[in-house]
C-alpha cells in the first residue's frame, strides 16, 4: 500500500491517455476543446506552484496538489468545478495529506495577492468557498488521496546509473511534467527513467547498458520522453490570452 | 467505496439531516473523542448489505475554521489503502456541506481489549484464558506486521484501539484501529507534539519518553509489550502519572515505572542511550533512583524460562533496534506450544472456558446531529441539543423504540466515580440521557459486524485524566 505503488490504489487508478483527454461534456457545449483543456490544466498547475512558493510548501505538496487538481478534472467539468478555486483548494488538501498543513486563512491571503498583483481575471475566492471546495474535492477524488511521485525513485535512479551530477537538471524536467497528465498515464518511476534518458542523450552520456539492465520497457520510456520533448516544443509558454479566451468559453451559457 | 454510494446531498430544507443518512438506521451513540462522535448505525434495504452494523464516526469541523481535520484526512488517506484481516474495514465515507462534517463508516466491531481487559479484572474477576491472550496476541502482531511491512507507525495503541469482532463469521477476529495518529514514515516523521496531538503516555516506548525525535516502527512493538503485560495481568503495566504542560512535558513518572520494573537502562546494553535529549539534560533527575534488578517476571508472574515471558521481555527491549519486530514475534516459540493461536480468540477450544463479552452501550438519544455545529449558517433550532435529541428520537422511533431502561445494559455502565470523565460541553449538555438508554439486548447481540474506534480524548482538559478512561460514559 502506502510504500507499495503496486499495491497502491494510485496504480489501480492509471488511466489511458484517451481516458485523460476527455472533455466533460458540460466544457464541451461551451465550445472547450482537448486543447483547451489542456491549456488551463497547466495553466492552473502553474498556479499552483506559484501559490505554493508563497505558503512554503515542499515540492512534494505541490506535486500532490497538481495530481489531485488533473484527478479531479478527469471526472467533474471545468463549468461547475471552477478551475481558479479547485486549484487553491487542491494546495490546501494535499498540505494536510503530506503533513504540512498551511492556513486556509494564509492561503486566502496569497490568492488575494496573486490576484492584486496579477490578472484580474481570478475570482476572489474567499476561505469559506475553499473549505467548501476541499470537501468536493475529496469526494470528486473518492478519497483515494495518497500519490506516488517520481521524485524519490529519481534520487535512487541517478545514483545507480552514477549521474548523481544531473540530479538538479532531472529534478526541472520532473517538475516539468506535472504540467502534463503523465502522473495520471505512468507509474512515476517510468517518468523519472525518461526524464533521465532525455538528460543523458541531452547530456551526451551513453546509458544504455544500464537501461538494458533495468529490465524495463524502453518503449514506454522512450514513448514517454517523446511526449515531454513534444510538450516542450509546444508549449515554450502559456500564451496568457488563450487562457482568458478558454475562461470566458467556460463562463459562457451555451 | 466507488459504488456509487458515496453522496453528499445537502439536506432537505426541514433539517441538516445529509441525504446519505437514509441509507442506514441510525441507532445511537456509542463513543465520543476529540475528533467527534461515533454512532451505532444500520444498513437498510435495499442494499446488499442490509442489516449489516457499522460504526460511524463523524468529525467535527476543526476549531481553528481550517476544514476538514487534518486527523481525518490522514486516517481517510491510509484507511484507503490498508485491507488486512486484523485491520479494521473504513466501508464508507461521507460528508454533509451544510455543516462541513465527515463521516467514516467502519465495519462494527462490538468490543475491544480495553472492555475485554476491564471486564475480567471488575467483573468476572478472573484472568483471560491463555489461548484468548495468545490468539489476540497473534493476530494483533499479524496486523501490525501487514501494516509495518507496508511502512505505516500506528503510533497510539493502546487496549481501547485494538477491536474483536462480536458474534458472526468474523467472531473473535482482532481489528487494530484508529489510524488518525498513524503515519506512512518514507518520510521522516515530526514529533507528535508539534503537531499538537497529545496520546497516552502508559504505552508510549522509553525513547519518546527521552525525547528521541522520530518514530520508528519499534514503537509500536514497545505497545504490544504493553498489552501483552495487561492481557497477562488485566493491569496496566506502566501507569505513569502523565505530566501537563506545553508543549511536551518531560514524563518523569512514566520513565521512573518503567525503570522500576525493566531496571535502569545502561549504555552497555542501549549505545544511543546517551544521545538522547532527556537522558543528557535530565541525568540527575532520572538516575535520581537507580533500580537495577529486572522485576518483569514477577509483575507479570512468569517464569523468566517461559516462552511468554522470552517473547513479552523482547518486545519491552530499551533499545528500539534490538527490539523484537512484529515479524519475528510472529515466529516466536510461545505462538508454536499449545495452546496453539486461534483465528475466533473469544471461543477457546474448551467450552467451559468461554467468556460472554457485554456487548457496547449505545446511547439512543444522541441524534447524528447531536453534537453542537460550529458552523454559524446553522439554524439556531436544529444546532441546540434539545431539537438535535428530537430528531434522534425521531429516527429511533423509526426502528424501535428506545425501551425503558435494560438491567442487561447495566453492566456497561460506568462506575459512578468515572461520570465526570466524559462531559462533552457540546454533546451531552442537557441532552444527555438521564436513564442511559442502552441498545435493545436483541438488537445488540445480532451484530455481526464490526469496527469502530474511539480515542481516548485527551483534549477534554479534564484533570487527571487516565489514558485508560473512555470518553463514552453514558
Amino acid at each position: 500500500m502506502a510504500a507499495n505503488f503496486w499495491t497502491s490504489t494510485h496504480y489501480k487508478q492509471l488511466l489511458d491517455p484517451e481516458e485523460v483527454d476527455v472533455v466533460h461534456p458540460l466544457d464541451r457545449e461551451r465550445g472547450v476543446t482537448v486543447e483547451d483543456f489542456k491549456l488551463v490544466k497547466m495553466h492552473m498547475a502553474q498556479y499552483i506552484l506559484r501559490l505554493a512558493q508563497h505558503v512554503k510548501v515542499r515540492q512534494r505538496v505541490i506535486a500532490t496538489a497538481v495530481t489531485y487538481m488533473r484527478r479531479v478534472y478527469t471526472r467533474k467539468s471545468m463549468s461547475e468545478y471552477d478551475p481558479r478555486l479547485v486549484a487553491p483548494a487542491c494546495l490546501y488538501l494535499a498540505a494536510k495529506a503530506e503533513e504540512s498543513t498551511v492556513q486556509a486563512k494564509a492561503l486566502a491571503f496569497f490568492i488575494r495577492k496573486l490576484y492584486a498583483e496579477e490578472k484580474p481575471r481570478y475570482e476572489r475566492y474567499e476561505i469559506k468557498d475553499i473549505l467548501e471546495m476541499e470537501m468536493k474535492i475529496l469526494e470528486a477524488l473518492n478519497y483515494y488521496l495518497v500519490v506516488f511521485h517520481p521524485y524519490r525513485s529519481l534520487t535512487h535512479l541517478l545514483q545507480d546509473a552514477g549521474m548523481d551530477d544531473m540530479t538538479q537538471f532531472t529534478w526541472g524536467l520532473v517538475n516539468d511534467t506535472y504540467k502534463m497528465d503523465l502522473i495520471l498515464v505512468h507509474p512515476p518511476h517510468l517518468i523519472a527513467l525518461a526524464c533521465i534518458y532525455i538528460a543523458s542523450v541531452y547530456k551526451d552520456r551513453d546509458t544504455t547498458s544500464w537501461f538494458e539492465e533495468l529490465r524495463v520497457d524502453m518503449n514506454v520510456v522512450k514513448n514517454i520522453a517523446v511526449e515531454i520533448l513534444d510538450f516542450y516544443e509546444n508549449h515554450k509558454l502559456i500564451a496568457e490570452d488563450r487562457v482568458n479566451a478558454v475562461f470566458n468559453k467556460l463562463a459562457l451559457k451555451p | 467505496m466507488g459504488d456509487g454510494i458515496l453522496s453528499s446531498g445537502r439536506g432537505n430544507s426541514s433539517s441538516n439531516r445529509p441525504e446519505w443518512l437514509q441509507q442506514y438506521d441510525l441507532i445511537g451513540k456509542i463513543g465520543e473523542g476529540t475528533y467527534g462522535l461515533v454512532f451505532l448505525a444500520r444498513i437498510k434495504p435495499p442494499s446488499a448489505n442490509r442489516g449489516k452494523f457499522i460504526a460511524i464516526k463523524k468529525f467535527k469541523q476543526s476549531k481553528d475554521g481550517d476544514g476538514v481535520s487534518p486527523t481525518a484526512i490522514r486516517e481517510i488517506m491510509l484507511l484507503r489503502e490498508i485491507s488486512h484481516e486484523n485491520v479494521v474495514k473504513l466501508v464508507n465515507v461521507h460528508i454533509n456541506p451544510v455543516d462541513m462534517s465527515l463521516y467514516l463508516a467502519f465495519d462494527f466491531a462490538e468490543h475491544d481489549l480495553y472492555e475485554i481487559i476491564r471486564h475480567h479484572r471488575d467483573k468476572v474477576n478472573q484472568s483471560i484464558n491463555p489461548y484468548t491472550v495468545k490468539s489476540l496476541l497473534w493476530q494483533l502482531l499479524n496486523g501490525l506486521n501487514y501494516l509495518h511491512s507496508n511502512w505505516i507507525i500506528h503510533r497510539d495503541l493502546k487496549p481501547s484501539n485494538i477491536l474483536v469482532m462480536g458474534e458472526g463469521e468474523e467472531q473473535g477476529v482482532v481489528k487494530i484501529a484508529d489510524f488518525g495518529l498513524a503515519r506512512v514514515y518514507q518520510a521522516p516523521l515530526k514529533p507528535l507534539s508539534e503537531n499538537g496531538v497529545v496520546v497516552t503516555i502508559w504505552y508510549r516506548a522509553p525513547e519518546l519518553l527521552l525525547g528521541a525525535k522520530h518514530y520508528t516502527s519499534a514503537v509500536d512493538m514497545w505497545a504490544v509489550g504493553c498489552i501483552f503485560a495487561e492481557l497477562l495481568t488485566l493491569k496496566p503495566l506502566f501507569q505513569g502519572q502523565e505530566a501537563k504542560g506545553n508543549p511536551n512535558p518531560f514524563q518523569g513518572d512514566q520513565l521512573d515505572k518503567i525503570f522500576k520494573v525493566l531496571g535502569h537502562p545502561t549504555q552497555e546494553k542501549w549505545p544511543m542511550l546517551v544521545n538522547l535529549p532527556h537522558w543528557q539534560s535530565d541525568l540527575q533527575h532520572i538516575q535520581r533512583r537507580k533500580y537495577d534488578d529486572n522485576a518483569l517476571g514477577s509483575v507479570v508472574r512468569l517464569s523468566s524460562k517461559s516462552p511468554a515471558y522470552e517473547l513479552l521481555s523482547k518486545m519491552l527491549e530499551y533499545d528500539p533496534q534490538k527490539r523484537i519486530t512484529a515479524a519475528q514475534a510472529l515466529e516466536h516459540e510461545y505462538f508454536r506450544i499449545e495452546p496453539l493461536p486461534g483465528r475466533n480468540a473469544l471461543v477457546p477450544s474448551t467450552p467451559g472456558d468461554r467468556v460472554n463479552y457485554p456487548t457496547r452501550p449505545v446511547d439512543t438519544s444522541t441524534d447524528i446531529e447531536g453534537t453542537t455545529s460550529l458552523q454559524p449558517s446553522q439554524s439556531a433550532s436544529s444546532g441546540n441539543a434539545v431539537a438535535g435529541n428530537m430528531a434522534g428520537a425521531h429516527i429511533v422511533t423509526n426502528r424501535s423504540m428506545p425501551r425503558p431502561m435494560h438491567m442487561g445494559g447495566m453492566q456497561r455502565m460506568q462506575a459512578p466515580g468515572m461520570t465526570g470523565y466524559n462531559v462533552n460541553p457540546n454533546a451531552m449538555g442537557g441532552g444527555m440521557n438521564p436513564a442511559g438508554i442502552p441498545m435493545q439486548r436483541g438488537v445488540a447481540n445480532q451484530a455481526q459486524q464490526q469496527q469502530l474506534s474511539r480515542r481516548k480524548d485527551p483534549g477534554m482538559g479534564m484533570a487527571g485524566y487516565p489514558p485508560q478512561q473512555k470518553s463514552r460514559r453514558f
